[in-house]
Formats: C-alpha cells, structure tokens, sequence
C-alpha cells in the first residue's frame, strides 16, 4: 500500500471536556515544568536533575533495563529512519533499553491495531502520532496518561512559545508529548513571487493566484483530506477571511455561510488555472514534491521549514529555491509521541520520550538530515522558526474537506 | 478396517482445506461485523456521496478492461511464439519479466512516459528544446492505470497459459484445423482460444480482483477527481467518526456486488468472444484479430526493453541520480546500498523464510483440495477457493487480527506463514487447476493395466505430468508471499520484519532513491523463484511436451 500521512481529521461531535479537570491538570503541569524564574538557564537545570533523581524515576529507569521498546511510526522518510536507528544506539548504551521501529505505511494501521486489541495486552509501546488519530485515542481511553509528570525532561518543553498544550485543538493533558512541530510553508523558486508584489518571503491568495495565471497548469495543492492540501485551504480561508474570529471557534452554520463562500470563489479562479485545470491533484506533498523537482510545478508544499535545506543540500531542488509561508503567518502544529494504556514495556518507553526530549537528541534531530524544528526551550531558534499562525478550531478541518468534496470532489 | 482408515483420511484432508479456504470467510465476517448500527439514513447518505457513481464505474471500467486486454495480448504473444524457435527464450525471460512489482511498473511508466518524463525530455533535449506537455501519459488518468495495469499482467497471463498449454494437444489441434481447411492463424482463434478463454478464468478473477482494490497504484496514477473505489473506502476504513464506519460497512458490500458484477461478466464476455468466434467461422469472414496476433511478434523484445529501462531507472535512482542532474553532475555514489544493506539482512531472511514455507504449504494444500474434489467427484465451484482474493484484505485481516489477540497468539513466524497460507494456496489453486484436470488420463490407465496402485500411479505419473505446472505455482506462490504487507505487519505487529513491510512504508514517503533500492531488492526475491523454476521445468516436461519433443 502506497500511503502517505493520512489526512487528520477529528471529529466535530468532540465531548465538552471538563474545563475544570483540565485546568487543574495544566496548572499542575506547567507549574512543575516552568519554574518561576527569567533566567531559563537556571530554571532548566535545576528541576531536571531533581526529577531524574527522584524516587519515582530511578524506579522507571529500574523496569525499563533490558526492555524492548516496539515503537510504531511513519517509515516513509529515510531521515526520519536514520535518526531512530542513531537513537536506538544512543538509547541502547545509556539505559540499556532496546528501542525498535516498526515502520508504518501510515500511523492509522497501529491505531486499527489497539482498536482490535481492544484494551487487552498491547502489541505497541509507543507510538508517533497527532491530530485526528490522536483525538480518536484519547476519547476511547486507549492511551497511558500523567506522561508529562512522569518524564523528566518534560519539563524542558517550550510551553510558553510553542502552542504545545493542544494538539488540534484538542487539549493534550499529559496523554502524548510533544517530539516537534511543524510549520506550513511553500517552497517555490525566488524569482516565481518577487513581482507579485507581496511582501518578502510571503504570500498571499492573489499572489498565489497571479503565480498560476503566470505559469498555468504548474501551480496545485495535494488533494484534500490529505492534510497538507487541507492545511493550503485553511491558510487560505483565514487570508481571505481577514482572519475572522469566528476561525478559531465551533463552525456555526452562519459562520460557515458567511466565510466558505470567499473560498470557493476563490478556487473557482485558482483552479482552472491549477495542474490538469484541477481534474487531477497530487495525492500527497511528497508526490507535489516530486513533480516539482521534476519541474512539473512551480512550487510546493511542507510542513518541515527546514526541508527545503535538505533538499538543496540533497541537490534535488534548484539552489535558486526558497522559503515562503503565508502572509498571516505559518499555520504551526506538534506532533507527538504516546503510550498505549496496554504497552507491556511501558517504562521503557517514558525512557525513550525522557530521551528523544534530550538536548541531545533534539540538536540532532535539528541539525541533522532530518531537520525537524526542536520542542525544548534551549532550542528555541527565533531566526528558523516562522511567524506562527494558530490551527483552526478543529469543527472546521470536517467542514472544508466535506464541502470541498461536494464541491470539487469529482 | 480399510474403508474406515480410508473415510477418516478423507475428512481430515477435507478438514484441512475447509479450515485454510474458509479462513478468509472467517476473517471477513469478523472483520467486517457493524461496529455502528445502520439505519437508513445511513444509506441514504452513503449513496449521496459525491462523485460515488462516476468512482464506481471507473473502477469497474479498469478492473475489467486491463485483464482482459492483457488476457488478449498474453494469448497473442503465446501463439505467436509457441512453435517458433524463440519460444525457450520467453520461457526464460518470463522469470525477470514477472517479478517486478505492479507499483515499479507504475513508476517507471510515469517516470519515463509522462508529460514531462525523461523519454520525451530527452528525445525532445536532443534538439535543444523542452518536450510539449500535452505529449506523454497523463499522470493520473483512466488511460495510464489500465495501461501500467495491463502491461504488467500480461506475463502472469503467459504463464498461465503456458501452463495450460503444457496440458493440451495444441500441436494435434492445429492440424485437424489445417485439415478442414482453415489457416493456423485462424486455427489458433477458433480451437485453442475457447478452452483456454475458460481454462483461464480464474486467472482473469484474481487479476480483476487485485485491480478492483489495489490501493497504491490508485493514489499514485489512478484518476482523484472522483477518487477511485478503492481510495474512497481506505478512507472511510481508516476514519473514525461513525459516519465514516458506516460508510466502510457499506462500501465493503458495494465492493461485494462490484465483485459480483465482474464474475458475471466474465462469463458474458465467454459468451460473447465465443459467439463471435462461431459466427466469423461460419460467415467466413476474415480475422481481423488474427492479423493483429503479428504485430505480438515484437513482444518480447519490447518487453524486454521497458523492463530494462524501468530497472535502470531504479538503479540510477538509487546511486544518486535525480531529475535535477545530467549524468555528469550526479553525485554518484552506493552509499544509500551500503547503509541499508546492514539493515536489510533480517528483513530478507526473513521474507525467505516465510515465503519458502506458505508457499510449499500453499501448493500442497492444492493439491489435496484438487486430489479431495477429483475422488469424491464433488467440484466445487471456483470462487470459493478463491475466497482469498476475492473478499476484502484489509477488513479480512482485522477480523484475522481480532482472533489472533483473542487467542493471545504470539507474533512469531509461525502465525505470519499461518496467515500467509490462504493467499499462496488462492493462488497455486488458480495456477494448478487446469493443469490438473486437463491431464491426460490415458498414462494412468496404462499403468493402471500394468498393476500399478493408486498411490504409485500418483507418485509416479500424475505428478511427474503435473511437475512443471507445480513448479509455476511455486514461484508464484512464493512472490505472492513475498508482496504481502498487511497480513505480515498486522499479524507479525512489527516484530517479524520483511522486506515488504519496509519496502512499502518506505515508499509511501515517495522519495525516489531510496525506494528504489527496496525496491529492487524486493524484486529479486520473485525473480531468483522464477528463474529457479524456469531452469528446472526446461529440464523436466510436462504431459504434451512429452509426446511433442
């Protein structure tokens, strides 16, 4: 099966949580991971040594020697690959924990394993994993909760900068941890939007559209529910929309007639102009990819803003090419590590996140081929990261795939 | 006593086979069972779908028009080069010819043949200017996934109908033809076609089946707008809202009446191409399908050709090259084949492993069932030991998966070959069952006359005849075991790797060199099974190339 990422979608029907059992939790948890303090510096020492020393850790270091850790992730990247198998090393020397990756074609085949499980012994430990897949997991209890609090190195998590307590719009509450985040950007040759006449190293719907009459057939976006393709629509709508309010809270029918409308005028326009007049999309953003290193497209799309980095190194895409993101700034999300409820190596997992979580493990992550954004605060690089721009409130991801199916779907 | 003995060794051969073809049943009724109850609205919606009935009808389209183009063209080729001294030279290279995988076939079509692929770029490049976009294969489109579809099985279908053709009097036929007067060439249409046309129909299901589901070559080079069948369930499958789970639960019954609808017009088509035959015969009139047979003489050469150009591809691909580089500034290097070669070892012995025993398990589980049917005189009907690929994998393998965390069963190399079974015993029933009992009695009955017992009759001649048809089934059962991802990583949990499971969640991230190198190696595993069956079923002979040296 040739799969790429699964589109993430939720459910709009998401229980009202406790808001009250929620923010006790979070108050909880930030209150052990950001000690009150200006200088980071000293803040981040501290409690890590204290926590890794504490009785409760020692003992989860205790159980987890000499255990195999079968940790369930996408295997489509042979960075990513090559980054575990140096954890795996890395882990194996310090702890004695034996981490392995069963690659995945895509993250819903292990969820459709602890749904057959069914909450008996689980086959799984850990698991990489966010949005739809996630929300699905919390709310049938499939997942080991208190991680935050139980990880030590939790604590270095940028929760003040990074929007890490949601995952989708669904409250994170010490059910998975963060691992990185990614940021919604275009990469398309510099001279392709200098005369759009929109701001450096951005764009907007018009620019984009000036783009397409410019080069017609050479501009698309993956098709939607693929995430990235519904990402595109959503920076899109939120353009276009001035950054209505209304975005970022439950799809109300009005709101929904108010703002849809200014999209699908808008593709109206974009897509005859768009690859194959729109009668035919790429499947995912590593087919976009590949059709525009083929020169087919005239840009692309990610959600790593240090992919394009990789690829020039890689020289698989002109040197000339650079980074854009949208004007309003970069939709930014998290994706996550989780234990199932049922893994039989379950301390040997929080060993692995406590690990992954490490300015070790986060610099190589970074500045290695993989590239991936750090989560921890040490990390934190200004200059990379860009101008972030919050997830819609989930309702809408459903809504605009949907609609874009009744609409464009065939 | 012996009657006794003899009733109890029936019912427990009947007892393995019901329990290895009835497994997929079993695991598409547990698999399958409502997670949501369905109400009418539930229906309502599903139908009201957009785009459903446009996705439906493409899907069927292609299921049913690459295997029968490819059936024509495999049955062109073979009359073309079976009396003809290049007939051992296609024996031997079908071998290389079946193993690359269906998504290769895909790729390299794409890669080279596409608007904008390197075929024309180059050709185009020569005169210093950029190819035409509207020249190529479209990249997604009706047109290309029957054609990447159809190139590829035609191969599959050679082999069948060598297998068959091991078993009938051709050579006999085609003489009685040229004594009423008709030429070989019409000999071939009007004699052979027919039988074979029916011998082959499992082979048409199984290739119609495969095309109705496959699930990676429709995202990559099926038509999106509609999505085709196959991509509209998976996500309804993989969804997790109830509206979703309803969705799947009907769709997988659409897929069930889909099925229907192509077995019926298997036997239309039958009908048709049959009737057709009779009334050209009777009229008189001229074959115009014949004289395009000619043009098949080129098959095998063109054949050959693509499939070297496609590996080529791949093999550059893997050493570095990319559509951003010329030949000279490629930064050629095997560093990619040296670091996964490290990791590749486990994933290969392993795939080995399983394979080399679903497979030998799978043929002989076939031949009980073929041996059951032939004593007891009870044929059953075809499609339900096809069961295996016909109904649904993925909802097959939940229900698979359900019992096999109920029982607590390990996930050990043992339950994978378990799981594997039904698909390599599908398969080798489809390759076998002409052969078998097309056989020609006439040898056992003259040992027969000569004192011989049953079981020695079996031994010495049935299967001696059946050896090189038994050997095809080998092969194909052993790549079938090879290409299988979801009951492996499903039943395994990840802790058997093959080479499979990494090739395909490699793939799916769509970066180009290092799919090529799994992709490659995941090709070499079939190609050393056929190669290794082709050598030896030249040095043994079946029924009618014994009595046609």
């Amino acid at each position: 099966m040739w799969l790429t990422s699964k589109s993430l979608r939720f459910f709009s029907n998401l229980k009202r949580l406790n808001q009250l059992a929620a923010s006790i939790v979070l108050t909880a948890v930030s209150i052990l991971a950001v000690l009150p303090g200006v200088n980071a510096q000293q803040v981040l020492d501290t409690p890590i040594i204290q926590l890794e020393s504490s009785s409760q850790w020692q003992q989860t270091l205790a159980e987890a020697k000499g255990e195999t850790v079968y940790f369930y992730a996408w295997g489509g990247s042979k960075p990513v690959n090559d980054y575990l198998r140096w954890a795996a090393r890395e882990i194996a020397s310090r702890y004695n924990v034996r981490l392995r990756h069963v690659k995945v074609a895509d993250i819903s085949e292990a969820v459709s394993r602890l749904k057959a499980e069914d909450g008996s012994k689980s086959a799984i430990d850990l698991l990489w994993v966010n949005g739809e897949n996630f929300s699905y997991l919390k709310e049938q209890h499939l997942l080991l909760g208190n991680l935050w609090s139980s990880i030590p190195n939790s604590a270095l998590l940028a929760i003040q900068k990074l929007p890490l307590q949601n995952d989708f719009g669904v409250p994170i509450e010490g059910f998975e941890v963060p691992w990185g985040v990614g940021q919604f950007n275009i990469i398309a040759d510099e001279s392709l939007f200098s005369h759009t006449g929109s701001k450096q190293n951005t764009v907007t719907p018009s620019s984009i559209l000036a783009v397409a009459t410019q080069n017609p057939g050479r501009v698309s976006y993956p098709r939607p529910p693929e995430f990235h393709g519904t990402t595109f629509l959503k920076q899109l709508l939120v353009a276009l929309s001035n950054k209505d309010q209304r975005l970022f809270s439950a799809a109300t029918p009005q709101a929904q007639e108010d703002l849809l409308p200014l999209l699908w005028n808008y593709l109206d326009q974009l897509h005859p102009l768009s690859w194959q007049q729109g009668n035919a999309f790429p499947s995912s953003n590593t087919e976009q990819l590949s059709l525009f290193q083929q020169k087919q497209f005239v840009m692309t799309v990610s959600f790593n803003p240090n992919e394009i980095e990789k690829e020039k190194s890689e020289k698989r895409i002109p040197a000339t090419s650079h980074r854009l993101y949208f004007a309003q700034g970069a939709i930014t999300n998290s994706h996550n590590l989780a234990i199932p409820k049922a893994a039989q190596n379950s301390a040997g997992a929080k060993v692995v996140i406590h690990f992954l979580l490490s300015e070790l493990a986060q610099k190589q992550k970074l500045n290695g081929s993989w590239g991936d954004p750090s989560v921890i605060t040490p990390l934190l690089d200004e200059a990379s990261t860009l101008p972030a721009q919050q997830e819609l409130h989930s309702s809408w991801q459903q809504v605009i795939e949907d609609k874009w199916q009744q609409k464009y779907g065939a | 006593m012996a009657t006794k003995i003899r009733r109890l060794t029936l019912s427990t051969g009947w007892l393995i086979v019901a329990l290895v073809a009835g497994l997929p049943l079993f695991g598409v009724i547990v698999g399958l069972w409502p997670s949501v109850p369905i109400s009418g609205a539930d229906v309502i919606r599903f139908f009201a779908y957009n785009g459903l009935t446009l996705s439906i009808t493409n899907t069927l389209f292609i299921s049913l028009a690459a295997p029968l183009l490819a059936l024509y063209v495999a049955f062109m080729v073979y009359s073309q080069y079976r009396f003809n001294p290049r007939w051992q030279t296609l024996e031997k290279r079908l071998a290389p010819l079946l193993s690359l995988p269906h998504l290769a076939v895909a790729l390299g079509l794409v890669y080279l043949f596409s608007s904008g692929g390197m075929v024309f770029n180059a050709l185009w490049g020569l005169f210093g200017q950029a190819a035409p976009d509207w020249l190529g294969l479209p990249r997604k489109s009706l047109l290309t996934m029957v054609l990447a579809i159809s190139i590829k099985e035609v191969p599959f279908f050679l082999l069948i109908l060598s297998a068959l053709g091991r078993q009938l009097a051709i050579k006999d036929w085609l003489l009685q033809g040229k004594a009423l007067g008709y030429t070989e060439r019409a000999s071939w249409w009007l004699l052979i076609f027919p039988i074979m046309l029916k011998q082959s129909r499992l082979a048409l299901l199984a290739a119609m089946a495969y095309t109705l589901s496959v699930l990676d070559l429709s995202l990559l080079i099926g038509p999106n707008i509609p999505q085709l069948y196959a991509v509209v369930l998976y996500n309804w499958q993989t969804g997790f809202t109830t509206y979703e789970q309803a969705n799947a639960f009907l769709g997988n019954l659409v897929l069930l009446v889909m099925l229907g609808l192509l077995i019926f017009s298997i036997y239309v088509h039958e009908w048709f191409a049959v009737m057709r035959l009779r009334t050209n015969a009777i009229m008189a009139n001229p074959f115009r399908i014949a004289r395009i047979s000619q043009i098949f003489t080129a098959w095998l050469s063109f054949f050959s050709l693509l499939t070297v150009a496609i590996l080529a591809t791949f093999l550059l691909w893997s050493m570095g090259w990319n559509s951003q580089s010329t030949l000279s500034t490629a930064n050629w290097s095997f560093v990619l084949w040296q670091d996964e070669w490290f990791f590749m070892q486990r994933p290969l012995l392993n795939s080995l492993n399983i394979a080399f025993f679903s497979s030998i398990l799978g043929v002989a589980v076939t031949l009980l069932a073929l041996e059951l049917q032939q004593q007891t005189k009870r044929k059953l009907p075809d499609y339900i030991w096809l069961m295996a690929i016909l109904l649904p994998q993925l909802s097959m393998v939940y229900g698979w998966q359900v019992a096999h965390t109920g029982l607590s069963g390990s996930y050990s190399t043992g339950w994978i070959i378990l799981s594997h079974l039904p698909f390599t015993f599908a398969y080798s029933y489809l390759v076998l069952r002409g052969p078998f009992q097309s056989l020609n009695r006439h040898y056992e009955l003259v040992a027969a006359s000569f004192g011989y017992t049953y079981w020695q009759r079996w031994w010495r001649i049935r299967f001696m005849l059946l050896r090189p048809a038994l050997l095809s089934a080998l092969a194909i059962a052993f790549s079938v075991s090879v290409a299988q991802y979801i009951p492996t990583l499903m039943i395994g949990a990840g802790r058997v790797t093959t080479i499979t499971t990494e090739a395909v969640a490699i793939a799916s991230g769509n970066e180009q060199s290092i799919t090529a190198v799994y992709i490659i190696v995941q090709a070499a595993l079939p190609f050393i099974a056929f190669l290794i069956a082709s050598i030896l079923a030249q040095r043994i002979r079946g029924s009618f190339d014994a009595e046609h040296p």
